[in-house]
């Protein structure tokens, strides 16, 4: 069950057939800040997220999700406050060892909105390589992995083709698979969907959805409101670096307190 | 006239290892150059900057006379062949730095920001990431200098390498055959380029077939 106490969690079936565990927080992040120049692009972002829990971050383009997810992973330094994860802290004010950028980008898979495959490696090699050099797995132990996570996301019959030869939908199940490949704790997507049509869209969200149902830690910036409704436990809605609003996801998707949130839902959901 | 194109063809060794050896050099000292020049440490960026700058302004056989009659007299004792390989080597070094450079500035930044995540090392980066796809991009600009190179190092025939220019030279000024003598030279010189040309291009389609549809 999941830990988040709320009268909207039990009528969603997706998130009570969740097996995720419970207890500490898997990530904490606090009073994160992050400014561009004079711009400030992320202004005092904390939450909290529990093992095995999905928060997808919706809000309008510029709102700083992105940035807010790349924070996180520390490939944008935050300028204030603190990221922790498992037992890992990042403090802004202090510059990070790259022992701690190790330990703390260990416990975490990214999927970005490009995919970002690397052209030159066949779809197995890219799903390998990471094991190999960074888990010390033999070519044969990561290759054995990597096919099953090929399987599990539907593409081993493409193992051996290089990305290029692969859809965008078929691209970014690859980057997915290329990230649980390392044994993450949580997982990042960064709109994984936006760079795709609907169609090749909707085969990436069923794989994410598999994924949360099988309790798996992970945060989706997303404009995709069906997703943030029905497969996130909870939604963090943001505006101008702010968080906006932030609860189950049934509650800020139907009832949004805020008129800007209300205004931002029912611009999306005219689409 | 066979006695000759002997010769001629005696050069034709000394051609390709002048241009072989300066462009190995070059191509690797390249590779640090160009990392000195994306350096966050500015003594590094300017030094590196300075050094491609000069090299590409400076006419090769100036270079060339430098390093031979300047160092190579007194300071450092070369042989001719081993300046025009250093002198050559370095102007190489200056223009592969600007071609990969270039080259890297064409790799997707998506690709850092995956290697990081994945935790490689910046060697790992660098030898599993960057390398390979720099190198198919810098492939065919690499080619084209290299047969620029071709035939820039006939200039090392001033400094007294017995290359391919230098025989040339000498026979047609024993034979007073100019004009048979230097079309062969020229002959020559387009039968050692075409096969670069092809192999980059061969080389080039082999790479791009895998990472294009």
């Amino acid at each position: 069950m999941n830990s988040i106490a709320s009268p909207f969690l039990e009528s969603e079936p997706l998130a009570s057939q969740r097996t995720g565990a419970t207890g500490e927080p898997v990530l904490c992040v606090e009073s994160v800040s992050k400014t561009y120049g004079t711009h400030r692009v992320l202004e005092n972002i904390t939450f909290q997220m529990q093992a095995g829990e999905v928060i997808a971050i919706i809000g309008p383009s510029g709102s700083g999700k992105s940035t807010l997810l790349r924070c996180i992973n520390q490939l944008e330094p935050p300028n204030e406050g603190k990221v922790t994860i498992g037992g890992v802290t990042i403090d802004a004010g202090r510059a990070p060892s790259r022992r701690d950028l190790v330990a703390l980008r260990r416990k975490i898979g990214m999927v970005f909105q490009s995919f970002n495959l690397f052209p030159h490696l066949s779809v197995l090699r890219n799903v390998s390589l990471a094991q190999e050099r960074t888990m010390g797995r033999s070519r044969k132990e990561a290759d054995v992995r990597s096919m099953d996570l090929l399987a599990r996301v539907g593409l081993a019959d493409k193992a051996s083709q290089y990305p290029a030869r692969c859809s965008g939908g078929q691209q970014q199940r690859i980057a997915i698979a290329r990230a649980l490949a390392l044994e993450p704790e949580i997982m990042l997507f960064d709109e994984p969907t936006s760079a795709l049509d609907p169609e090749l869209g909707l085969e990436v969200l069923a794989v994410m959805k598999e994924l949360a149902l099988s309790g798996m830690t992970m945060i989706v910036v997303t404009h995709e409101m069906h997703f943030a409704e029905n497969v996130s436990d909870r939604v963090i809605l943001m505006a101008e670096g702010h968080i906006l609003e932030e609860g189950p996801s049934a509650e800020i998707m139907r009832a949004p307190k805020t008129e800007r949130a209300a205004k931002f839902l029912s611009a999306v959901r005219d689409r | 006239m066979i006695m000759d194109l002997t010769a001629i063809l005696n050069g034709v060794p000394w051609t390709i290892a002048l241009t072989l050896a300066s462009f190995i050099v070059g191509a690797a000292l390249g590779l640090p150059l160009c990392a000195m020049r994306l350096s966050t440490i500015g003594a590094l960026r300017f030094t590196s900057t300075a050094i491609v700058v000069s090299c590409r302004s400076i006419p090769p056989i100036v270079w060339l006379f430098f390093v031979f009659f300047g160092i190579g007299n007194g300071l450092i004792a070369m042989s001719p062949f081993t300046a025009a390989v250093v002198g050559l080597g370095v102007v190489t070094a200056a223009n592969m730095s600007e071609i990969y450079r270039g080259a890297l500035t064409a790799i997707h930044p998506g690709q850092f920001e995956a290697a990081k995540v994945l935790n490689l090392t910046r060697s790992q980066q660098f030898r599993d990431v960057v390398l390979p796809q720099l190198t198919r991009i810098a492939l065919p600009s690499g080619a084209t200098y290299l047969i620029g190179l071709l035939k820039d190092s006939a200039v090392a025939s001033t400094i007294g390498v017995t290359d391919l220019a230098y025989q040339s030279y000498h026979i047609s000024q024993q034979t007073f055959r100019g004009l048979s003598v230097y079309a062969a030279a020229a002959l020559l010189y387009i039968l050692l380029s075409l096969p670069i040309a092809w192999l980059s291009r061969w080389a080039d389609v082999q790479l791009r077939s895998r990472v294009s549809r």
